[in-house]
């Protein structure tokens, strides 16, 4: 079977050669800003490098679909901008979709695959008549080590804009990816004004961890920068310890500390569904908590 | 200006109960409602509207069939949607599943030719894959942009700041356009039982669809998923709560302490 594969983000292009060698011959689609990557490809038969610029989202659409003929199985990543290529291409090829996929096979001609779904609370298992479109949940697939060779294809596309950017603000960053932490403090409404993170930033200090948060400190209130932002539309972690503290729970939050190992909660509210979701829960205030808590660990440092 | 909102008939995930003991689901005792952010999406349009004139119309695909408590739930999500400020109603009911191809097929041919601008959530809420709309842009053949977090219209150009990755981009293009929104993008209103009241002589017209093509997406199975947790609630005051919570953390080796 062959397998096209293509991410605005070319270290996660390496996790999706990664999950269409489970099932076929991988190709991998290059943007022109991408080519001076291709050295450090590992795991396709084919790369294909495109004069078109992964800034241009029409132009991509048109290489991809024209190049799709070849390939029963396209692959994209699951951040924003390949979660709008996926839905537009599937149309124009008429394809099946499945998004965020976590494991692929083939059985009898069709392609079976498992993703979350009902916000984190089940896994749902679909079988794909082929050819498909997918895309591949973050982190589930480990990039190819082992050397490889490839044979390289150029192509040429016409530049196609179908709307003009007026202007790019890039947004803060973390030091840390929050889904590389291996500790990470969950900061949710109940932390009352933004200084207040400060016993969040101590306490996360204390474990070399990172600060991480709900929807509404990253999203609403900005005061953290968006990366910050755990959730089913944010970043789902896996740390080895996880604190969340002022979160209720809800489910579109719950969704992304899934793959936690052990999850502390502070809340006040007993009746928070965060308690049900976690392995030691603290119905304390977390004003008050907090503090002891980070005085306590500097004593036993 | 015309505009379509979508809204998909969901499962209101945060109440699925699952049995923790045996794995069972319980998907058919879960109540359905319009999506959290595709309330956005229609207040966005309320706004656009009140604004530029012109109507804004709701759009909820149903496959839960034409009769019972299923369609009792989707009109009540409509009539909130009204309530909103929308002025018209179309709710197509399916008898079965359907892919979100045949989706976007049945949508788009309600959506040509009647609407200059369709607005959707970024995902909707029980599956959360943020496909269709993308579907419904490529299959009607007009510009797609997700992830708007505002939109301002100036006769047939729009102007659409979205949220991406490493960046907020803001980009403008001309209608017609299909633009997913996220819940940042507005406050939705909350209506007033008199709001409510006149809600309920705005019209829903129904109208029963069935997609043409076998599905290309077969669900074979839904898997609880279960995520064994200890649930310890720790007690007693403050001090003995954080030894214990020391103690723990420590069993889980977790924490490395001197002494």
């Amino acid at each position: 079977m062959n397998v096209l594969v293509f991410s605005h983000y070319f270290e996660l292009a390496k996790e999706l050669i990664s999950a269409g060698s489970r099932v076929g011959d991988v190709s991998l689609l290059l943007s022109s800003d991408q080519r001076d990557r291709e050295g450090e490809v590992k795991g396709a038969r084919r790369v294909i490098i495109c004069d078109v610029s992964s800034e241009d989202q029409s132009g991509l659409l048109n290489a991809i679909a024209s190049l799709a003929k070849d390939y029963d199985l396209l692959i994209f990543s699951s951040d924003k901008r390949g979660r709008e290529l996926i839905g537009q291409v599937a149309q124009k090829l008429e394809r099946a979709v499945a998004t965020e996929v976590s494991s692929l096979s083939l059985s009898n001609g069709k392609l079976i695959i498992e993703r979350m779904t009902y916000g984190g609370k089940a896994i749902s298992v679909e079988e794909l008549s082929l050819p498909a479109a997918i895309s591949i949940q973050k982190g589930k697939f480990k990039p190819l080590d082992a050397d490889s060779t490839h044979e390289t294809l150029h192509c040429k596309f016409e530049a196609a804009r179908s709307y003009e950017v007026v202007e790019r603000r890039p947004k803060p960053k973390l030091g840390i990816p929050l889904d590389k932490a291996d500790v990470v403090v969950a900061a949710g409404r109940g932390f009352k004004r933004k200084e207040d993170l400060k016993l969040a930033q101590e306490l996360a200090e204390l474990f070399n961890g990172v600060v991480g948060s709900t929807r509404p400190l990253a999203a609403d209130l900005k005061w953290v920068p968006e990366e910050s932002w755990i959730g089913i539309s944010g970043v789902r972690i896996a740390p080895k310890l996880l604190f969340v503290v002022g979160a209720s729970g809800q489910q579109q939050f719950s969704a992304g500390i899934i793959d936690s190992k052990v999850i502390v909660a502070i809340n006040n509210d007993p009746g928070a569904p965060i308690f049900e979701n976690s392995d030691y829960g603290i119905v304390k205030d977390l004003y008050e908590f907090l503090p002891a808590l980070i005085k306590r660990l500097r004593e036993l440092r | 200006m015309d505009i379509a909102v979508l809204v998909k008939q969901s499962l209101d995930v945060q109440q699925l109960a699952i049995d923790s003991r045996t794995g069972k689901i319980y998907l058919d005792e879960a109540p359905t409602k319009a999506g959290d952010i595709e309330l956005n999406a229609a207040e966005e349009a309320v706004r656009i509207k009140e604004k530029v004139g012109g109507k804004a119309v709701a759009i909820m695909l149903s496959c839960f069939g034409s009769s019972g408590r299923r369609l009792k739930e989707a009109r009540e999500a409509l009539t909130r949607l009204l309530a909103m400020g929308i002025d018209e109603a179309l709710l197509l009911l399916s008898n079965q599943y359907m892919d979100t191809y045949s989706a976007a097929k049945l949508l788009s041919e309600e959506i040509r030719g009647k609407y200059q601008l369709v607005l959707a959530g970024e995902g909707s809420e029980d599956n959360f894959s943020g496909v269709l709309p993308a579907r419904v842009a490529a299959e009607l053949g007009w510009p797609y942009l997700s992830y708007a977090t505002s939109i301002e219209v100036n006769g047939d150009e729009i102007k659409v700041t979205r949220s991406l990755e490493d960046y907020d981009e803001v980009v403008s293009l001309k209608l017609p356009a299909v633009i997913s929104v996220t819940q940042e993008i507005n406050q939705p209103r909350i209506p007033t039982v008199l709001h409510i009241m006149k809600a309920s002589k705005k019209p829903i017209v129904q109208k029963e669809v069935q997609a043409t093509v076998e599905p290309k997406v077969k669900v074979k199975e839904i898997k609880a998923l279960r995520v064994e947790r200890k649930r310890i609630i720790i007690e007693g005051e403050l001090e003995e709560a954080i030894e214990k919570l020391i103690d723990a953390l420590r069993s889980e080796g977790l924490l490395e302490v001197r002494g």
